[in-house]
């Protein structure tokens, strides 16, 4: 890469004004990464899941689609797909209308504004291994201090993380922490774009705050909702750090998502053959994914 | 929504004020809770953590569980890695991007659109889908279990790129042809002229990728074996696991927690507003 950004080689290719070579140069940099470890690897990856290589033997088979047949015909494929879906849309659709009340919320008549938006903002920065941590803490079966919340109102004491029913509430309500301040400072922005006279004229034709939500503010932010559920899905599908340090995919596979089936695959028995085409069926879901997201958008979606 | 003139009217209007940042506050402290919660934790002895109902301010302040939690550790180490990783890969970003996003939008070239239509596609690609076969290059390399392993693994930033090719449409074209005339070559317009311009950008996106990078777990956990390569997100969570093996300590692994948490929450709350540009101006950012 040192070569390719040599000043005087550049500027030598300049005096002969070929930009297309200038522009190979330029692009190298980037497109070197790019195309060893992600379109690469992606294709790459289509290949693997036709073979049964174990990541150390050198020598391995081609087995063609016997990997996916495995897939398809193991019931705990199925149970992982399910935690997929629970904990995809568990995570995304309160992050999306959490984020859009509180950026209302916050365009209302709401002192420190920028306080609020910095609190609420700041789990986003913070390492998910670490807060985690600290949730696995607060939601303690035993001297937890939410089971202890929970007690002050009379309600029993829930074993969360070591129960196959609360696991994935807790992992979805770690997850949900740490993105809804995230999507509300795209809404922040999304409102303000809306001019205000859009609202002076409701307001003129007596309509309230409910239908100036439903006709007025929900159209223009239609954008920014479809963008942040596709990209909000997209992380869904890649969620690993709190499910890791939480729940390790437990109890009983409750929180065995299709990306620590994938990760368990690889990288604790070694079977990158399947691994790989659980990867690909990641790959598949989410581009079904973006492309519904798509479709949806050109029937509901207002583009200003 | 302006307060009427009649009182009863503004006695609601004041109602609804005071009830509106009532709630959203409960909302902000909720939010920011855990963050306390580690902190007092960290502070309490091993006693008071297990005491039933919990104390929410600890008793007597255990600020040694700090300096136990920092021995029992190479924090400083781990610490050390992941601010020279980030940075290095932030500097990576800088420059990929710059090149990148000038060829883009100032070079002409055949294929530029399709190009540039591929590079965004890879935002949406569920990047752990490659980690199994980028495993298998990085092996081939001869780069696992190395620095170099998990920096150049992570060379580009789409999300970089998305943003500076924004800023860099922006720049004035006659700034560009100015300096055309007086004989620049694209590589001083590139850092002479764009760069300064596009500066703020390069904040932005420098920051919030340095953060993602500090807080990067999954792939580091697959590629880094040694302890001396420890990132600390790898070393916090090997901590947690050697700590819980006798009961769990958990005001030293809150102490750990809250080393590994401050640093970065007061990178935010210095740069704040520049976090708040890049992801809510932009409508791309790498979760």
């Amino acid at each position: 890469m040192a070569d390719t950004s040599n000043p005087q080689k550049l500027s030598i290719w300049d005096r002969m004004k070929n930009e297309k070579i200038t522009a190979f140069f330029f692009c190298l940099p980037a497109l070197i990464p790019l195309v060893v470890f992600w379109i690469g690897p992606m294709i790459f990856a289509f290949y693997l899941s036709m073979t049964n290589w174990d990541l150390m033997m050198p020598v391995y088979d081609m087995v063609g689609l016997e990997n996916y047949r495995q897939l398809f015909s193991d019931p705990r494929f199925y149970d992982t797909l399910w935690n997929t879906l629970y904990f995809t849309v568990g995570s995304v659709v309160p992050a999306v209308f959490g984020g859009l009340l509180l950026a209302i919320l916050l365009k209302s008549k709401v002192i420190a504004k920028t306080v609020h938006r910095t609190l609420l903002f700041s789990p986003w920065v913070t390492p998910m291994v670490a807060m985690a941590i600290v949730w696995s803490w607060l939601f303690n079966p035993g001297t937890g201090l939410i089971n202890y919340i929970l007690g002050f109102f009379s309600i029993p004491a829930l074993p969360w993380a070591s129960s196959s029913t609360w696991a994935m509430p807790v992992v979805i309500i770690v997850s949900v922490w740490r993105t809804l301040g995230w999507a509300m400072v795209f809404y922040l922005v999304a409102l303000d774009k809306i001019p205000d006279s859009i609202y002076d004229a409701a307001k003129i034709d007596g309509a309230t705050f409910w239908k100036k939500l439903r006709y007025i503010t929900l159209p223009l932010v239609s954008p920014t909702t479809l963008f942040l559920s596709v990209v909000l899905t997209v992380q869904a599908l890649r969620a690993f750090d709190q499910i890791d340090i939480i729940t390790q995919g437990g109890p009983a596979g409750a929180t065995r998502t299709l990306l620590y089936h994938y990760y368990q695959s690889a990288f604790q028995r070694f079977n990158a053959g399947e691994a790989a085409s659980i990867g690909i069926v990641i790959l598949l879901i989410s581009g079904v994914f973006a492309l519904a997201q798509f479709i949806i958008s050109k029937k509901y979606v207002h583009y200003q | 929504m302006t307060g009427n003139q009649s009182s009863n009217s503004r006695l609601k209007d004041k109602t609804y004020k005071i009830a509106l940042n009532l709630f959203i506050t409960i909302i902000s402290m909720v939010m920011v809770f855990p963050f306390f919660w580690m902190f007092t934790s960290a502070l309490k002895s091993q006693d008071e953590i297990r005491s039933f109902p919990p104390t929410i301010i600890p008793e007597t302040a255990q600020w040694g569980n700090f300096v136990e939690a920092w021995q029992a550790a190479p924090f400083d180490m781990y610490i050390f890695n992941s601010f020279f990783t980030a940075s290095a890969i932030v500097a990576l970003h800088v420059i990929t991007t710059a090149f990148f996003a000038y060829a883009i939008t100032q070079l002409d070239f055949r294929f530029k659109k399709i190009l540039f239509g591929i590079v965004m596609a890879t935002y949406m690609l569920p990047v752990p889908v490659t980690y199994v076969p980028s495993y298998i290059i990085l092996s081939r390399l001869g780069w696992l279990d190395s620095y170099q392993g998990i920096i150049f693994s992570n060379a580009v930033s789409v999300f970089a790129i998305f943003l500076a090719r924004q800023s860099f449409l922006q720049v004035p074209t006659e700034l560009v042809d100015a300096a055309k005339v007086d004989g620049a070559s694209h590589w001083t317009i590139l850092w002479k002229v764009f760069f300064p311009l596009t500066k703020p950008i390069f904040i932005t996106f420098g920051l919030i990728n340095f953060v993602l990078m500090y807080n990067n777990y999954l792939w580091p956990l697959l590629i880094i074996r040694s302890r001396e390569l420890y990132l600390i997100t790898i070393g916090l969570r090997q901590f947690f696991i050697e700590q819980g093996a006798y009961g769990v300590n958990w005001p030293l692994i809150m102490a750990a927690s809250t080393i590994v948490v401050v640093p970065l929450l007061a990178l935010f709350f210095v740069t704040q507003k520049w976090f708040v540009k890049g992801v809510g101006g932009s409508s791309g950012v790498k979760g």
